[in-house]
């Protein structure tokens, strides 16, 4: 425990720890200090001189961002010296600052502006010409507008400590300093749009988002992101039933306070090609129908089916209740075993969420100082956990090791080739990379969910579990051993128990069943794995989802959903997290919540000794969900998995090489896909790994 | 009683005017790298009670106590290893003391590297040369490797069991750079820009190891304390002010120079003796700027009474600075010549914090329509108001540096802003 000092804010005594600075001691004492260059999750840079305070028996009033609190310290920040010092600082401030506000983006939440209100002059003395800056083209999800820029250098902070990408500086000296990549083009980093909200000015603005709304005008609702599997928390900020941006909501525990660009930059993809009323095929064409006239046709199918022939899919991207449903409508409704969740093809065991979830919280990779990853790449995979591991190693406390395909994770890894047949190596107590597992305090193994669809994912699961068992990565304090998924929906689904069992097929049977035209009904929910032209071939293939896709195009009914933004929904994320994401708007036109649809249909297609499915509101779905799992009556609490790992029988291991499991990170899913934003960053991404086919 | 003329036997720096052999044959000839040994045996402790008796002050311009600073850097704890960085990025306008060092005499330099490195237990100097001595860079390069084959740099020097490397390193062309937290940045290889205090230096400086910053002169100078002692130095110069200094006198002046001469010497005495007076007569003086262009101005009755060291100058209201003292006469446009040093601190300025980088051009441009007759009275006032809302705002005293100029052209010079406004 470190020992406590005395701090006189304005007279009242405050306590803070040895080594809090004066700012940190002002907070305490609940007085307001301006800021613009601080923040709290980058490095300290004292530059913007707004934070300025008296100290009794200083010469000069210091910057209380940095300056070390010190017992019986007597800070006043109501003083006229104080003022007069705000005062100055604002005063240069806003010398070259266009006064643009009414056509600049971020009037309206703008730390200038405010603080200009509170702390400032009301006119301005500076009668000479304004400084004018050019503009900087970093790509398509930043605007520039450098005249703004206050030269805070939070964004350069940024890019240089947390998203690992030295791209951005401060090219100049004195007022000729310019913020930019000094090299024109975009930023290579996943990270980007986090920029937008750390700049307290309007010179990074959200690009596609620029001259479309005000603040003010924006309702927020509390969402998760689900374009990955982090669960990142974020506030869907939207106006009159639109989605018109997407920003990231404080959360310690998984994303701190940023977000990866898949998750701010493509929400136009939610209006894009969506599918608006249900669709039944006539001939060569789907026309659009009414609900009751699609339901009739999909029971015309089912009467004449029998529940072998009957099967259905799960996409990537659904939340719990429509997993659950899903399942539920399959299982029970249609009475059928064929269904299945993994359409990658993976050996996903599913018995134990130790399996298929994180072990060890993102948070507490924080406290790993050995990591071994295997075929798994966080910084495409899981941005958020890949940003602690950078944490750790970027302070010297963790190594990480790297088996699987060489890729830059913006901190340093000792690589260990792609041959995943070494594991039977690093399990002897021998090999360097055990040691330095066994000596690590936390050691964690991380195995990426790509992995999982060689055929040999189960024998790789199993190697990682005994090398994390023999190097204590397993115990009562410390989870080291994580399987990380790569989709907001594969937790739930597992959860949820959308897998065949013994006599149903697999996913990849369902496909080959579908194919040589064995199967009389086809429910496909949602976007999988699976290329589209493995799921024809069923007598009837239904499609529920969001957006017009092939998969929907091929279907003989298609059943409109509601998107993520469009319904309150619980999601498990990767760590085995459960969330729940609220409605922040309604789906479009005939569009209906995934649930209910299912809930809806087994109305209509259940036998009558079967009836329809036991829930008439979420509230009663979610009591059944929670008997079904026990995270699930845990909102947003990690419930640790208790149970001992019982590990399959599994194959040999095989010499195939790992290959890298994204290859395109910003069309991960059908909503990313449906994004001209995500597009465009895909391509120059494209352009960047492959130089060569541009220049052809 | 007029302040003695230094006999050659009692300078620091015997070849500073370049008649001389600058090479170790020449520096050994004069005395130089004498007694080494038996100060490289001498308890560190020790040397540094030597220095604090001494008063020497910093001769880069702050005129902190050297023995003070030395006395901060912690004993090498075998984790981390202690650096003496010597600050020869001479910038100041008016200053070119640390040139004639560097050129004529830069044995002088080798021999405090390697005196302060073993006092500092730094196996390692660093001497940071400004970009644009590239030619003076040369010759302390080759001073550097006489050295080392002389035996007198490298590994157990003159059999003391005493290691020091010194290594040059050449900077890019910014007066930041002379600010010494912003020279370690640079040194480190990165943009020159001042760092957060604290930590200071002696705890945290170049690559985060304990390090001690010093300008040429204090540097060169201790070996020559510490070999002639304390009597000798002390008998020149005031209590607290103790020694000798070199001084560059430029301007409106018949002979400008650079010339050792003890310390507390009058500031019209120096420039009687050393640089044949005032063009014009010293009835023809209009100001002098005192330590190089960052300390204010003194007046001609001020600059008539003045005793040149710390104290004195500090007294009213200006300070030794480099002891760059330029003379201007009545011939002088003073309003051009102060706007022009504004706007030398304009182009200098790092850019690192707000006041600094938007106010100090503003000033500069203020200040320049101002001395033009363009604007009102009450600018004037505006214009000190500026000042006082930049100095002692920043990161570093840059900023202070920029803004006390300004305010002495307004303190002593006002009423010719003022003729030339209602012009």
């Amino acid at each position: 425990m470190t020992e406590k000092i005395t701090v006189i804010v304005n007279g009242h005594e405050v306590q803070v720890p040895q080594g809090a600075t004066v700012m940190d001691a002002c907070t305490k004492a609940e007085q307001e200090i301006p800021r613009f260059c601080y923040h709290e999750r980058l490095s300290v840079a004292g530059n913007c001189r707004m934070c300025l305070v008296e100290v009794e028996g200083a010469p000069k009033p210091v910057a209380s961002c940095h300056f070390p609190a010190a017992d019986g310290m007597k800070v006043n920040t109501e003083s006229e010296t104080t003022k007069e010092a705000r005062k100055g600082t604002m005063e240069f401030l806003l010398a070259n600052h266009p006064l643009d506000c009414p056509i600049c983006d971020q009037g309206g939440e703008c730390d200038l502006q405010d603080i200009a209100v509170s702390y400032g002059s009301d006119r301005s003395r500076f009668n000479e010409m304004k400084r004018s800056v050019d503009d900087r083209d970093i790509g398509p999800l930043i605007k520039t507008v450098m005249t703004r820029c206050i030269h805070c250098t939070r964004c350069v902070r940024f890019a240089t400590e947390v998203a690992g990408v030295e791209e951005f500086g401060a090219t100049g000296r004195g007022e000729n300093m310019e913020i930019g990549t000094y090299v024109e083009r975009a930023l290579e980093s996943e990270l980007a749009g986090n920029m937008i909200d750390l700049c307290p000015v309007g010179a990074l603005t959200n690009k596609p988002y620029a001259y479309t709304a005000r603040p003010w005008e924006l309702q927020h609702t509390n969402g998760i992101d689900v374009m990955d599997a982090c669960g990142s928390h974020i506030s869907i900020d939207h106006r009159a039933g639109q989605v018109m941006r997407v920003t990231p909501r404080e959360c310690n525990a998984i994303n701190e306070e940023w977000i990866a660009d898949t998750a701010r930059f493509s929400w136009d993809g939610l209006a894009t090609n969506r599918l608006t009323a249900p669709l039944v095929r006539k001939g060569k064409k789907l026309t659009e129908t009414d609900w009751p006239t699609a339901f009739k046709a999909i029971k015309t199918a089912l009467d004449k089916a029998k529940p072998q022939k009957i099967a259905g899919v799960l996409g990537n991207q659904q939340a719990a209740e429509d997993a659950f449903a899903f399942n539920a409508f399959m299982q029970h409704t249609l009475a059928t075993a064929n269904v299945d969740c993994r359409t990658d093809g993976s050996a996903t065991d599913a018995s134990q969420r130790a399996l298929y979830t994180m072990g060890t919280p993102i948070e507490q990779l924080e406290q790993a100082d050995a990591v071994l990853l295997i075929g798994c790449n966080p910084r495409l995979e899981a941005p958020m956990a890949n940003l602690r591991l950078r944490k750790v190693v970027r302070n010297g406390s963790a190594t990480v090791f790297n088996l699987g395909a060489p890729a830059d994770l913006t901190y340093a890894t000792t690589e260990l080739g792609d041959n995943v047949q070494l594991l039977e190596a690093l399990n002897d107590p021998k090999h360097k990379v055990f040691k330095a597992l066994k000596k690590a305090e936390n050691p964690v193994v991380i195995v990426g969910s790509g992995s999982l669809q060689r055929d040999d994912g189960a024998a790789i699961v199993n190697h990682a579990y005994k090398l994390a068992e023999a190097v204590d990565a397993l115990r009562l304090d410390w989870n080291g051993f994580n399987i990380i998924q790569q989709h907001a929906g594969r937790v739930a689904a597992l959860d949820m128990g959308v897998l065949p069992d013994k006599d149903g097929m697999s996913a990849a049977d369902i496909s080959s069943a579908a194919q040589q035209g064995q199967l009389d009904v086809l429910f496909v929910y949602g976007e999988g794995d699976m290329p589209p032209q493995q799921l024809t071939g069923a007598g009837l293939t239904v499609y529920i989802g969001t957006h017009r896709t092939t998969l929907a195009e091929q279907a003989d009914v298609v059943l409109p959903a509601a998107s993520y933004t469009e319904k309150t929904a619980l999601w498990a994320n990767a760590e085995g997290r459960v969330q729940e994401s609220f409605k922040a708007v309604n789906p479009p036109l005939h569009a209906k919540e995934d649930w209910k649809i299912f809930r809806a249909l087994s109305a209509e297609v259940a036998p009558a000794d079967i009836g329809p499915l036991p829930f008439d509101s979420q509230a009663q779905l979610r009591e059944l969900m929670a008997a079904r799992h026990p995270a699930y009556a845990a909102i947003g609490q990690l419930v640790p998995a208790t149970e001992a790992i019982k590990l399959s029988r599994a194959s040999k291991l095989n010499s195939a090489p790992l290959q890298p499991t994204v290859q395109e990170f910003y069309r991960q899913n059908v909503i990313t896909q449906h994004s001209a934003v995500m597009t465009e960053c895909q391509k120059l991404a494209n352009e960047r790994t492959q130089p060569q086919q541009k220049a052809a | 009683m007029p302040t003695p003329i230094l006999k050659p036997e009692d300078k620091v720096f015997k070849n500073l005017d370049g008649a001389d052999d600058w090479s170790i044959k020449g520096y050994k000839k004069r005395g130089g790298y004498k007694g080494l040994k038996k100060i490289l045996k001498t308890d560190p402790a020790d040397i540094i009670d030597t220095l604090k008796k001494s008063a020497l002050r910093g001769r880069g311009g702050a005129g902190f106590p050297t023995g003070l600073k030395w006395s901060f850097m912690p004993r090498p704890d075998g984790k981390r290893p202690n650096y003496l960085v010597c600050n020869a990025d001479e910038g100041e306008p008016g200053t070119c003391k640390d040139r004639d060092i560097l050129r004529f005499d830069p044995h002088t330099l080798v021999e405090g590297m390697i005196v302060g490195c073993h006092t500092l237990g730094a196996e390692t100097g660093y001497i940071y040369v400004r970009g644009e001595y590239y030619d003076e860079s040369s010759r302390l390069q080759q001073a550097l490797d006489e050295a080392y084959e002389a035996g007198l740099l490298g590994k157990n020097i003159e059999s003391t069991g005493v290691n020091v490397d010194v290594y040059l390193h050449l900077g890019a062309g910014a007066y930041i750079c002379g600010e010494e937290t912003a020279l370690l940045e640079s040194l480190e290889g990165k943009k020159g820009q001042p760092r957060l205090k604290p930590p200071f230096p002696a705890g945290y400086g170049l690559y985060g190891c304990p390090t001690t910053v010093n300008n040429v002169e204090t540097i060169a100078q201790v070996p020559a304390i510490l070999k002639n002692g304390l009597d000798w130095w002390t008998r020149w110069g005031r209590e607290n002010n103790h020694g000798t200094k070199i001084f560059s006198i430029s301007g409106a002046v018949n002979k400008p120079c650079n010339v050792e001469a003890p310390m507390s010497i009058p500031l019209k005495e120096l420039i009687e003796t050393y640089a044949d007076g005032v063009i014009g007569g010293w009835d023809n003086l209009a100001a002098i700027i005192p330590g190089g262009s960052s300390t204010p101005m003194l007046n001609p009755e001020q600059a008539g009474e003045v005793l040149m060291d710390f104290d004195g100058l500090r007294e009213l209201g200006t300070g030794l600075g480099t002891a760059a003292v330029v003379v201007m006469n009545k011939e002088v446009d003073v309003l051009a010549v102060m706007t022009r040093i504004s706007g030398f601190y304009k182009h200098e300025s790092c850019g690192q914090c707000t006041p600094c980088r938007e106010g100090v051009g503003w000033v500069y441009r203020l200040m320049s329509r101002l001395a033009e007759g363009e604007g009102s009275k009450e600018e004037l006032d505006q214009l000190f108001n500026l000042t006082k809302r930049i100095e002692g705002r920043t990161i570093c005293a840059f900023a202070d540096g920029a803004m006390w100029p300004v305010q002495g052209t307004l303190k002593h010079f006002r009423d010719e802003f003022e003729r030339r406004l209602s012009a």
